[in-house]
Parts: structure tokens; sequence; C-alpha cells
């Protein structure tokens, strides 16, 4: 195995050493450029000016010239053909005083002899901008202090400016960028690195439909920018967000390769319905994500007056996602590529053949021992390998800018059979119509292909157990193969295959196609009014092949057992808006901004399924040679979604901030008495720096106030929820399936939105000059008219309705740190975020308890497993407390299922004793049953932060990001399951304490038949971790080298991803959510289990950036 | 010129978009129950819902048969670390948040609304008498059915017979009576048996006729101890035999043989199932792996007999030989597995697992048509109706005699086990010896329960000397009915008081 990793690693070096040279000798060629280029014009009687600039267009070569010197009116006759620059050159000016002095690209056109220039009063200034980073910086505007000359700088950050006065000083500005300014002296070049302006005043954010200064911003939002998107390979954007933006927690659902993530904006609003925030790429709302390196910037929008824009779906937060566009001057060309080597983060501790024999004899004294001894977990787990590459080019000219990407992610599992892969293009043009008129299309194409394993598995009984659940529980002292060559199934209890057996016999293929395009225009009304629309179309396309062969359980049962599932979701909207921006007596800012949106979805399903094949080589494409065919399945839902939305912006003096927000939804899913919502909001900010009398206190360079109150929703009904509906029933008469229906769902014309009211106050401080910058939020947010299934009486014939009853709250800290710490030749630069949430249950259906279970379904004997209670958060784990183990001579609690035997397990008896009308006391009744279960743990951190520290020196860069969580509780069905200590199955080390006459001082149980698996605060875990996200090395080739090379950046770097993780929980890993995926109910109500999930992995990275 | 142009769009494309406005659904695929009944195929398709209904795994597939048959003093757990619920049924520690509980009432009452849905759209049609009627009858028939095994297990109970549009209208609903829920029922069998057809289509078993009809009311005059009607009804049955296409099968092993069952004279009403398909929980059968010793071929080994129940079934009866597996195949090893060698090591249930059909993974689902009500059921309700009508007579041992006759028939060679009944027993002995017949003639067929419940066994049953299952916490007083839901009654008070005990 680490054979073949390392002929794939020097795979990638190779291909990566081949691209570098190529750009080398690329460079070399052009050191000589104008010597070898050759140029043909032909222009009779043209201007000069319009001669220099047609040969500008047509190479590389730019001018500079001081008009007052060189005629550029004079007309000329050019006729060249494959002549070389200086011979143009002299051409033109033939018979004039000018001369021309090339300088790679650069021809400065001069009366004098060039050098002389220098001297000269209104003499010519060049150079370059960059960044800190020695990233050109295109696009910056270059002034001469008090006056009106001035250019910006083209692609590559070059720039020239003629008829400098004297003493003059430059003053350099950007976006995003501390203005510099420059004496010039008696310089002729000045190059300088604009230094990022960490007070961010100028920092423009992405919010709903427009941006803002940041410095206007009155909500909370959070933004993470491009290069902390791109600090490590990840399979999509979302999981590069973790851990950078404060209030919003992510976690993966399993470590599958190319596995979905968790995200939560300031908690879970919603019980039943989705708490997921919704994605707007580039204004698309539930637009589909590019991958990270094509992002520019991802804003989180998380308080009312951010979201409240949009209305029905913002009561989650809103993630905006801006892309990359290209900007006038050359095509940058940009190279990203890294390879990553991964291993499983953690193996659990397992008994050994021998061990596990001992033991199981305990309890099944007539165990025989297979003779093998095999570690599972080393049968199922390889090196993993993720290759990465993006490729762009990005430009512009006048009218037109482009950004054009490719991007190839590959990525083999940590578990044999496991893969993802995606190939993605990005496509961003702009085009300046005419003056007033502007126009946009967006493109963005994905295919993604997952080759799946189970894990993770709802019930892992004799045909569902998947790749861990197998490996960890099965016999050790069994081989993989029998005699006869066929693999092994469990000897005892459940027969479930081998996990190696499961990884080679189990297909599961996953072909995903997405496809995007946003068309916009935006044209400019009258001065200060523009309208924009948008037209958006996206797809996915999902195709899914399942193959059990007969070589399987499950498969065998049925002659093999193969389907072919597909989705195709389509969402279409349109945004049409107004805004006005303007500013009166230079002291009021005022803004609107109003429109109108369409949107629809249909999401289409089919699936066919086969049993019974001559062979298991068919797989899943042949359905139709199955013997046995199966009951296909197909399905459609309809939606759309019409809204008008409004924003008013007032500033008066840069002090006073005023914004108010209002949509009005219009939503198909909505019941018949509510299909139109109502959402505003409104929101002050006093920016208090600006007042007077903070003017003179120099050690705070920010203070700004924020409070924002505002309403929200979640639209929660599915479609066509409110109807009531005759379902299908599958029904078999006379051995042959029948058409059959049966009444399944009533009406229910008064259902309606979920509405979450917030409200946040915060405040942005700044200190010494920028270098440390603060901003902390409070928020309280009440989810009210929560979505539950209302218990109908059963002899209705209806289980349930859905009913608008319950309240949720959400309330909370964020904090925010940024920090220069260093700015010398060592820089240190510091981002610390850290988000505390409470999640509590305000009201429930009749203020009842809502019990309900998420074990494994093979654990037959575990019931309800957690509890909805009204003062507790949503989640919290609900079973016994355990008090160890029983000794002998000890007081044994009766209770029916109960141990009463020394070396079983003991549980405490806190309640049971019922008061007159049979309600219970809280008072032990000296027997355990079901009332003596209680919440045991809460899945929610008390707190969860991330850290990001990097250290600059000279060419070399450093960066640790720590990212953890604190205080939550994991219930683990992996360890119950193992640790139980009933059934023949294999455990952890644990057991080797069990309790045995001989070893009474311990807490784990004695091995018994007789026991079945019950929760207990012996299975919850402190799942509190702190982890090195990502360690990286960086080497940024040094100025003069690039120069030879021709390169803007060349950086190599070696990075480590989850190297450390510090937690006290035992099981692969803390970062769990077994049950929890997906956006229905159980993504809310189950959170902080683990059942069998696939690891995380750990990564050593090699990479390298390339930008000509 | 150019701008105008361009504002004129800018308004034409704001007007068209405003307009979209209607926010009406309009769902394909989805049936509405207003205008769902159009033809008397539509209310075929809705009774047929009920066919799938108790195709179910809380019903026949599953919770119902396992329930009912723990109950008795024939099956004991087997594996005593499966479900609490299960053992509570078992060891008559039953409360009113069993899970078994719920299952059973809640999707009986699913087959009841798919049955009373199909009533209504049959009526809305408007046809002639002749036309719907034999339509009202099949849907009134399994409504009668499910009521017939909710009120025997629970006693008082909401009767309902009207489809519900709005749930919040029967939310203060009160029990009726069980001796007026026995009338509602009887009254759909006697229309039923009025209306159905002497055979349906193809001679279809899984579906009623008016001997089916017939035959349910002779059981539940039996349960009701109105012995001369079940005396009638099932004469009538036997009577018309020829014409309803009745006959007991000539191989006692036949009649459970997944492959056969369809083709049987003897069956009466059966709920089918086929093998290797399943939608969720409906067509989902786990009766084999229920059965089945555990960890042979996923087996559960949780519905088992005790030892007792065993050696209480002569060894000369070719139906001991068929209900019971002494050893079963490992299909791992492919070497036949001994019963001293299982996990519960006694013998297990054979009639489901033995002659399965088509099973699917994990031994799941079978083409077994699960029978309910066979011809030699009616020939021993006849029997012993006609004994507490009239003692002991010729007819009543005859009926016995046949059944017995069949039982001799060891796959073809006639053995002289059971032997004919004497003649001329005594009328208690007679009774007690037709019921002692039904034990074993019907031996996990999800009857002995009812026997015992209707005849006031239950402290012979498992407190007396030869009980085969003992059961201390047996209570007369409570254990004959099992609580109504708890959630049920927290939905609805009204539905106080809990039945006793509990």
């Amino acid at each position: 195995m680490p054979n073949r990793v390392l002929s794939k690693f020097w795979k990638i070096m190779r291909l990566s050493v081949f691209f570098l040279l190529l750009f080398v000798a690329q460079t070399y060629a052009t050191v000589t450029y104008s010597q070898q280029t050759r140029l043909t014009l032909n222009m009779q009687g043209a201007k000069v000016i319009d001669v220099l600039s047609k040969i500008e267009n047509e190479s590389e070569f730019f001018f500079l010239f001081n008009q007052k010197l060189v005629d550029a009116e004079r007309q000329v006759n050019v006729d060249a053909k494959n002549e070389s620059i200086d011979k143009i050159l002299s051409e033109i000016f033939e018979n004039t005083n000018v001369t021309a002095l090339v300088k790679d690209r650069q021809i400065i056109l001069t009366t004098a002899n060039p050098e002389m220039v220098v001297s000269e009063q209104q003499k010519i200034i060049s150079g370059k901008v960059t960044d800190a980073k020695g990233a050109s910086l295109p696009g910056v505007s270059v002034v001469v202090k008090g006056t009106t000359t001035g250019t910006i700088t083209d692609g590559n950050g070059f720039y020239s400016i003629s008829n400098i006065p004297e003493k003059a000083t430059l003053q350099f500005s950007f976006v995003g960028m501390k203005m510099q300014e420059v004496s010039i002296g008696t310089q002729t070049t000045i190059n300088i690195a604009l230094e990022d302006d960490f007070i961010g005043i100028e920092e423009v954010v992405a919010v709903g439909y427009g941006t803002t200064k940041k410095s206007d911003l009155t909500g909370s939002v959070a933004s993470v920018k491009s290069n902390q998107l791109v600090a490590f390979p990840t399979s999509g954007a979302v999981q590069a967000l973790q851990g950078r933006a404060s209030g919003v927690q992510i976690t993966s659902n399993n470590g599958d390769p190319g596995g979905s993530m968790k995200v939560r904006v300031r908690g879970g609003t919603s019980i039943n319905a989705s708490s997921d925030p919704i994605f707007v790429v580039d204004g698309f709302v539930g637009g589909i994500l590019p991958p990270p390196e094509d992002i520019q910037s991802m804003e989180v929008l998380k308080d009312a007056s951010a979201t409240a824009i949009y209305g029905s779906r913002g009561a989650n937060g809103v993630i905006m996602v801006t892309t990359k566009k290209g900007s006038k001057g050359k095509t940058r060309i940009e190279f990203n590529s890294s390879y990553s080597s991964q291993q499983v983060i953690n193996q659990l501790d397992l008994l050994n053949a021998e061990q596990y024999t001992t033991m199981t004899k305990e309890a099944f004294p007539t165990y025989v021992n297979s003779g093998a001894n095999t570690n599972w977990q080393d049968v199922i787990f390889q090196t993993g390998a993720i290759q990465n590459y993006q490729l762009s080019f990005s430009g512009g000219s006048e009218n037109v800018n482009y950004y054009l990407s490719g991007s190839f992610y590959d990525q083999e599992g940590i578990i044999i059979g496991s893969a993802f892969k995606k190939y993605s293009v990005t496509s961003n043009i702009n085009i300046n119509a005419t003056e007033k008129l502007k126009v946009g299309l967006n493109v963005f194409a994905e295919r993604a292909n997952t080759n799946g394993v189970i894990t993770q598995e709802n019930s892992g009984g004799a045909d569902g157990a998947g790749v861990i659940g197998s490996a960890i529980k099965y016999m050790p002292d069994q081989g993989i193969y029998n005699a006869d060559g066929t693999y092994t199934t469990a000897a005892m209890h459940d027969p479930i295959d081998n996990a190696y057996a499961i990884t080679q016999e189990y297909e599961n293929n996953l072909v995903s196609d997405r496809l995007q395009a946003n068309f916009s225009a935006e044209y400019k009304v009258i001065k200060d009014l523009s309208f924009k629309t948008t037209l958006g179309i996206s797809t996915l396309n999902n195709r899914t092949g399942e193959f059990y062969s007969t070589l399987l359980n499950r498969g065998r049962s049925y002659g093999g057992l193969g389907s072919i599932s597909s989705i195709k979701n389509t969402n279409v909207a349109s945004e049409n808006y107004l805004s006005y921006n303007t500013t009166f007596s230079s002291v009021h800012k005022f803004g609107a901004m109003g429109g109108y949106s369409y949107q629809t979805y249909q999401n289409e399903n089919w699936m066919a399924s086969g049993s019974k094949f001559i062979t298991n080589a068919v797989s899943y494409w042949n359905l139709g040679g199955g013997a046995v065919p199966q009951i296909p399945a197909s399905g459609l839902v309809e939606g759309k979604l019409a809204s008008f939305y409004s924003r008013l912006n007032y500033g008066f003096s840069d002090k006073y901030l005023v914004t108010f927000n209002a949509r009005y939804d219009g939503s198909s899913n909505f019941s018949e008495n509510h299909k139109w919502a109502f959402f505003p909001s409104g929101a002050v900010a006093w920016n208090m720096k600006n007042e007077e009398f903070m003017r003179n206190v120099s050690a705070i360079s920010q203070l700004k106030w924020r409070g924002s109150y505002g309403l929200t929703g979640n639209q929660a009904i599915a479609p066509y929820q409110t109807l009531a509906g005759l379902t299908n029933v599958f029904s078999i008469v006379n051995g042959l399936a029948v058409n059959a229906v049966r009444p399944n769902s009533v009406a229910n014309p008064d259902l309606t939105w979920e509405t979450t009211a917030q409200l946040d106050f915060g405040a942005d401080i700044g200190f010494l000059a920028g270098r440390i910058n603060l901003s902390a939020d409070y928020y309280r947010m009440v989810t009210s008219d929560l979505l539950f299934s209302v218990p109908l009486p059963q002899y209705s014939g209806y289980s349930n309705q859905l009913k608008n009853i319950g309240k949720v709250e959400n309330k909370g800290f964020e904090f925010t740190v940024t920090s220069k710490v260093l700015t010398g030749d060592f820089k240190w630069n510091l981002d610390f975020n850290l988000s505390s949430n409470r999640n509590k249950i305000l009201e429930l259906p009749n203020g009842k308890d809502i019990l309900y279970a998420s074990g494994p379904g093979h654990l037959i004997s575990l019931g309800n497993t957690q509890i909805l209670r009204v003062g507790e958060p949503v989640g919290s784990m609900y079973g016994y407390i355990y008090d160890g183990v029983y000794q002998s001579g000890d007081t044994f609690i009766p209770g029916s299922g109960f141990e009463q035997v020394a070396g079983g397990e003991k549980f405490r008896d806190i309640d049971g004793k019922k008061d007159a009308n049979g309600i219970l006391t809280g008072e032990a009744d000296g027997t355990l049953n079901a009332s003596d279960q209680t919440i045991i743990g809460n899945p929610h951190p008390d707190f969860f932060y991330g850290f990001n520290n990097e250290f600059l020196w000279k060419d070399f860069d450093l960066s640790i990001f720590i990212q953890g969580s604190q205080g939550n509780d994991i219930l683990s069905y992996t360890l119950l399951e193992l640790e139980t200590l009933g059934k023949p199955i294999n455990s952890t080390t644990e057991a080797l304490n069990r309790w045995t006459p001989t070893n009474t001082n311990t807490d784990v149980p004695m091995k018994t038949a007789a026991r079945s698996e019950r929760v207990s605060s012996r299975f919850i875990f402190d799942g509190s971790y702190v982890r090195v996200k990502n360690i990286m090395l960086g080497y940024n080739m040094p100025k003069p080298v690039l120069g030879k090379l021709n390169l803007e950046k060349l950086r190599l770097y070696v990075s480590a991803q989850n190297l450390l993780t510090y937690t006290n929980y035992r099981g692969y890993d803390p970062e769990v959510n077994y049950r929890g995926s997906g956006s229905g109910a159980q993504s809310n109500t189950n959170q902080g289990l683990d059942y069998a999930s696939y690891p995380n992995a750990k990564s050593v990275t090699v990479g390298l950036n390339i930008v000509f | 010129m150019k701008n105008i142009r361009i504002k004129m769009l800018t308004i034409l494309l704001m007007a068209g978009a405003m307009s979209c406005t209607n926010m009406d659904e309009e769902p394909i695929g989805l049936l509405a129950p207003d205008t769902f009944f159009k033809t008397k195929q539509d209310v075929q398709t809705a009774i047929y819902g009920v066919n799938g209904a108790l195709a179910h795994e809380s019903l026949y597939g599953r919770a119902y048969i396992c329930n009912m048959q723990l109950r008795d003093d024939m099956c004991d757990i087997g594996n005593r670390s499966t479900a609490t619920y299960r053992i509570q049924v078992n060891d008559f520690g039953v409360n009113s948040t069993n899970q078994w509980m719920s299952q059973i009432w809640q999707q009986s009452y699913v087959a009841i609304s798919c049955a009373n849905t199909a009533e209504a759209g049959a009526k809305s049609l408007g046809l002639p008498e002749a036309e719907i009627n034999p339509m009202i009858a099949e849907a009134r028939f399994y409504r009668a059915f499910c009521y017939y095994n909710l009120v025997r297990i629970f006693g008082n109970l909401p009767y309902i017979d009207y489809p519900i549009s709005d749930p919040e209208s029967v939310k203060t609903l009160s029990k009726t009576l069980e001796a007026d829920v026995y009338k509602a029922i009887v009254a759909d069998l006697e229309f039923a048996k009025q209306w159905l057809p002497n055979k349906q289509t193809s001679d279809c078993r899984t579906r009623p006729s008016k001997g089916t009809a017939a035959s349910y009311l002779a059981s539940i005059y039996l349960t009701t101890k109105d012995y001369p009607k079940a005396y009638t009804e099932a004469k009538y049955v036997i009577d018309n035999k020829d014409i309803f296409g009745y006959q007991l099968e000539i191989d006692f092993q036949n009649i459970f043989r997944a492959d056969k069952t369809s083709t049987l004279k003897e069956i009466i009403f059966a709920i089918d199932f086929i093998g290797a398909i399943n939608q969720g929980s409906y067509n989902d059968d786990l009766i084999i792996p229920m059965t089945f010793p555990r960890d042979i071929n996923a087996g559960f080994g949780v519905v088992v007999p005790s030892m007792k129940t065993y050696e209480s079934f002569n060894d000369l009866d070719y139906r001991k030989k068929i209900s019971f597996n002494l050893e079963v195949k490992d299909p791992k090893t492919g070497l036949m597995v001994p019963y001293d060698k299982w996990k519960e090591p006694r013998p297990h249930i054979a009639k489901w697992s033995r002659y399965p059909g088509n099973t699917g993974a994990g031994f799941r689902y079978s083409d077994h048509n699960y029978c309910d009500m066979r011809y030699a059921e009616v020939l021993l309700i006849a029997a012993e109706a006609k004994a507490e009508v009239s003692g002991t007579s010729a007819e009543a041992e005859g009926y016995v005699n046949l059944v017995r006759a069949r039982a001799r028939n060891d796959a073809g060679v006639v053995g002289t086990y059971p032997e004919d009944i004497a003649p001329g027993m005594d009328k208690t002995a007679f009774i007690d010896m037709v019921i002692e017949e039904r034990r074993i003639e019907l031996a996990f067929e999800w009857k002995r329960w009812y026997d015992i419940k209707r005849r006031n066994l239950g402290d012979v049953a498992f407190k007396g000397a030869n009980s085969t299952e003992p059961h201390a916490t047996f209570d007369a007083t409570r254990d004959y009915l099992f609580p109504i839901p708890k959630t049920e009654l927290d939905v609805n008070p009204n539905l106080n008081p809990q039945n006793t005990g509990y």
C-alpha cells in the first residue's frame, strides 16, 4: 500500500515540476521579448497616439511619454511586416528628436537622452504596486497629491505617471489597503507594497441585494476572505469555512470523502424544520457553491437586520458567496496544486483474538476460537490521498473583464473503496455594453463522483452492517476468508458480513452534476439610480447506482440486489431591483433599494431496482436482467416563491446610521389561509469614533455600536404538506401487486411558517491604529410557531398532524479579535473567534416531554434515547444514571430487566413514586423502571472557537489554525455496543478491566449474556476537543528570483491537517454526527451521537501556488 | 433611442415579473380524497388499501401475530435479551406505553380508515345497489374484521365507521361499549354476507366472499357465547362448502407451504404477502426471523414454544411434525443443526419457516398468505357450538373426526393417530376436547389466546399444575384485556377509564 501512495506522490511531483519547467522556459523566452517580438502594422495617415495604442493592444509593450515633448497628434504612415519594435519606432519617429528607450516591455519616449529624464522638472514616475506578500495589485489608484493627475495600476500592478510637478507626493490607495503617500524626491521608480488596512474602514462586504462599506454596516456580518478558504485542501467551500467565522458552527456529519457538513448560524432555530442557512451565490439564492479557490469572500449574515431581506428563508442565517472576478489589465494566470497523504486520525483499541476468546467464554462457555487473529481496522484502513489542482485566468480590458477557472479534486479515502472526485469550471464575464448598461454572465459546472462505503448504518443487523460497524465488533479470531475461499460471516450473534467483504462486494456510486448560469444586467437609469435584473438557472442531477453482490448477506438472499436512482432538481430565479444611493448636503447619505423576485423549484426523482441476477458482474447496469424485478418509484415536487423586498439606509455625518429592511414573501408551500408573509427589521448604529470628543482619543481607532431587531422566517412546511391526500399503498392481492390507496394526510389550512424574532447588540472596537480589532455581539433569538407534529387520536386513522406550536430560544455571545501583534520584519497576525450559544426549548405542544429514539436499529433494547423538554436544549440525551458495578453483598435494586447480581450494571433509582393522582413525585420508589431515566447529556458546546496565527518572516510564512469545541457531550452508540459486554462481539480494551470475581475494583461490568444494551451515563462522553486543524509553512520565492523567472508569485508550502486533536473522547473522533445529516428534524434533534462513523483523517500536504 | 428602448424593457421586465403572484399548489401524483372517487375501480383501489394495511409489520407482518402468540401458553420468549415490550406481553407485564399495543391499535385504525373511505367513496358514486353493494360489502367486511381483532384485545373502544376529514371532530369521542361494537361488527358482516359473491374473482382467498363473512360471524358468535347463532353460521358454511369451494386439504403440511396456499380449498381468509419485495413497513413479513432459531440464517428466536408445549403434542401426531422444527439448515455451513445446539435449545415453530417460498434479506419476507380462517376451524366451531347448544352428538363428533382424519394422513401414508374421538362423551369433556383439538390443529395460528380468553382458562393455563408456560403474574381481572395506548388517553381523556389494572 505505501508503495502505491509513494508512486502516486512522485507522479504528482513530476507533474508539478513539469508545470514549473514549462513556465520557466517561457519566462526565459520572454526576457528577450523586445528582440523577439515581431509586429505587423499598416496604418496610413494615422495619428502617432493611435499607432502607439495599436501597438499596445497587439503586443505587451506599453509606452510612457510626455505629451508636451512628443507630438502625439502628428500624422504618420507605418507599413511594417514582421518588424521588430525598434525598427517600427524608428520609422514612426524618423526625422524627429524623439528617441525611444526600450526596457523589456516598457518603452519610454522622450526628446532628450532618456537618462536625462531624471533631471527634468516634469518627470515620469513608474513602478509597481504589490501587497504585503509581494503579489501584484491591479487597480490601485495612484494620484499626485493635491491634483487630479493620476492613474490606476495595470493587471500586473505597474503604473506610470507623467507631468509630475516638483516636490510632488504620490498617494496610493486601494480598497481594503492602507493609503500610502510617498514623496518623490529624485526617484523615477517607486515600487511600493501596500499593507492591509486592518481598520477595515474601506472594506466592502456583500449584503443582500448590494454591498456596503463595512463602516456603514448596521448588522452583524462575519466575513471570510479567499486566503483563509484555500488554506488547506477541502472537498468544498463549506468545510473551508469551519472555525473561521464567529457564530458559525460547522461539523462534519461523517468523515467520508465528499461527505456533507452541518452548518449552524447562531444555533438551531428549529426543531422539526431545517435549521440550515441559505447560500446566496453572487445574488442567486440557493445557488451552488463553487470550489473554495474560485471564491473571493464569504459573508455570513447573522442578525435580523442583515437577514430579514431574505424574509421567509432568512431565519437560519444567510451565507453570501462572492466569486472571483477579473479586473482590467494583463491576463493573470494562477496555478495551484497540492497533494495530501491521509491517515485515519485514530484507531480504537480493540481486543485481540486471545483476549476476545477469553472474555467471550465467560458468558458463552461453548465458544470455540476460530484460530485467526485479525485486526479488522488494519484490514479496512489504507493511506488515503488528495490531489487538488486549479488553474485560473483573469483579466480584462476597458469594457470586459473575465475570470475563468478549472479545478480538479481527487480524493482516495482512508477506507478501502471510498473515493471522491470533482471537476469544475467557473466562468465570470462582465461587460460594459454601453456607458449605462453592464451585463454579466456567471457560469459554473461541476461533476462529482463519489464511491461510497457503508458507514453510520441505521441498522446494523445481519444484512445491514457497515464497514466500520463490522470492523469494530467482528470476532478478531476469524479470518477474512473461509477455507473454501468464500468470505467469513460472524460466527456468533448476528451473522454479519466481515468488513473486508463489505468493502469489496458492495457498490455505491454517486455521480452528481451541477450546472448553474446566472445572467445579470445593470442599467443606470439616471444618476444614482440603477436597475438590476438577474436570471439564474441551476440544476442538480444525481445518479446513484447501488449493488449488493451475492457474496454479501443482503445480496445473497436476493440473488444480487441492484438499484439505480436519480434526482433532478431545478431552481430558476429572477431578481429585479432598483437601487438609489445619494449624498446630499455632504452629510446625509441616503440609500433605497426595492425589488421583486420570483423563484421556482422543481424536484424530480425516479428509481428502479432488480434482483436475482445471473452474475454479479453486471452490477446495477442491467436491472432488466434480474429475474425478480423490484418496485420502481418516482415523484415530483414543485414549489414557487414570489417576493417584494425593500431596504432603506440613512446615514448622518458618518456617525449615525439607520437601516430598515422588509420582505413580503408568497410561497406555494404555505397553507391556503397563509400564502403571504411579512418580515421587517430595523437597525441603528453609532460610529462613536467619528464624534468630535473621540477625535483625540488616539488609542482607540474605531468604536461603533450596533443594535438591531427584526423578524425572519423559516418556510418549514414542505410542498403539499398542507393538503389532504390519499397515498399509494403497496398491496398484494392473489399474489400480485395491485393499485391501492389509503388516506394519508388531512388538510391543514392554517399551517404557517416559523418566525424568528432576533435582537442583536454589537460593538466594533479598534485599538492602536487598528492593530487590534475587536467585535462583540450579543443576540437573542426566539423562534415561535414551531412546526410540530401533534399527535392525533390514532383511531382517526391518522397519527399526527403538523401544528404551529412551540418555541425555541437561542442566545449567545460572539467575539472576534483580529490583531497585528507584530508588524516589523517578523510579522504576527492573529485571528481569534469564539462563540457561545445557548439553545433552550421554551414551549412544546401541551408542555409535554417528547421522547424519541436514535439508536441503531439492531440495538433493539435501547428504546427512547433523547428528549425534548421545556427548559432544556434540543437533543438532550436521556437515560439512566450509571452507578458502577454491583459488588457481592450490595443491595440489589429490583426492577424487571435490570441486573441484580455482583458484576452487573448498577443504575440509580431516582424516581417512580406516584402521588394520589398517579403523577410521579420525583422520589425514589425502590425499583428500577422507565421513570428512573433522566437527562444525562447535552450535545451543545458551551462555546466553540477558531484561532488562526500567521507568522511572516522574509519569504517564509507559517500559519497555525486551531479549532475546537468545549463542553459538548457525546452519546456514543459505538462504545455502547462494544462495551455493554452482553453480546458475543468484540470490545474495546476497556473490557480488559471488566468485573470478574478476582477483579472487583472496577466500573466495567462483567461479561454476561444476560445484559442488553441500555443508554446510561456510562456512554455519555465529554466531546470537548482542541484540534490543530492546519499547520502550514510556506516559502515565497523572493522577488528578484521571480523577476528573473518573470513570475508574479511562486509559493511552495507543506502543511498538516488534523495533526493533533486533544480530547477525552475514546471514539474515533469527537467531531461526529450520527443520524443528524440532511435538513429534516433529525438534523436538529440528533446531535452529538456517534455510531460507526467514517473517521476523520489527518493529512500531510505539499502544495504549490504560481501566478504568472 | 437606445435608452428609451432599454427603459421600456426594464418596465416590461418588472411588470412581467410582478404578474407571477399566484401561489396555489398543483401537485402531480398527490391524490385528493374529494376528487378521487369517479369509478368503481377507484372504490376497489381504496378497498385494496385495506389489504395493504393488514399486510403491515404492525399487524400480520409481525406485531399482531407475535403478540397473540407470546400472550398464549404455547409460545414463550426465546431470546430474553429481546426488546422489553415483547417480554412484557409474554410475562403479563404490559403497560400502556407498550409499543406493540400502540402499533396494533394504530395500524388497525389505518385499515379501518381505508375501509371507511372506500365505503363512503362507493356510496358517493350513486350507482344502483346491485352494482355497488358488493363493493360496500367488501369494505364493511374489512371494517368488521379489524374491529373484531381490536375489540377482543382492548374491549370498549372508540368506534368509527365514517371517513374523517377533520381529526379535531373526533377528539372528544367516548368509548363504545364492547357489546355495541360487536353489534356493529355483526351488522357489517350480515351486510357482507348478503352482498358478497359466493366466490371472489379467480377464487381469491385473500378477499372476502359470502362464506368468509359467515365464517367470521360463526367465530364472533362463539366469542360472544351466542352458541346457537355460532352453530347456525358454521353450519351454513359447511352446508354450502361446495358453493363456496371449501374443503379440508388432504395433507396438513400443504396448508403451510407458501407455494400452495393460494390454491388451497381449505383457506377461507388469508392475508397476502409476497416474498423478497417490500415498501417500508408494508408487505414486511418478519414472522420467520421472529420464530426461527436465533443467529441461524438471521433468526431472532423470540417467539419460541416452551418445551412443555412441545411435549404436550403426541409424538404420533403428524401435526407435531409439521408444527415444530427439530433441526434446521445453517446456510453458512450447509449442515443441519439440531435444536439442542441452538441458542434457545428447544424445538421452534416450523409452520412458517419450512416452506416460506421466496424470502428476502435476512430471512425476512416470504410468500406466505397468513391464514386467519380455514375450513378446519369452521368445523371445530360447529362442533363446539353444537355441543354447547345440544350436548354431544354424532354431528358434532363428526366435525372433529373430519379434522382428525385429515391429521392421520402423513404425507400420503395414513396412520392411526389421532384416533376418532370416543363417541358419547360428556358435554364438558367434549367441549374441553374440542378446545384441545383447536390447540393442536391451530397451533401457532394466533387463535389460542382468544380461546383462553373466551373460555376464561387463564388461571389454569398459566397457574395450573399442567401449565405449559407458567406465569405467576397472570391476573385474570387485568390480563384478558390489554391497556389502551397511553398516547390515546393523553390526546382524548374522554377515553378514560383505562382498562382495569393498568
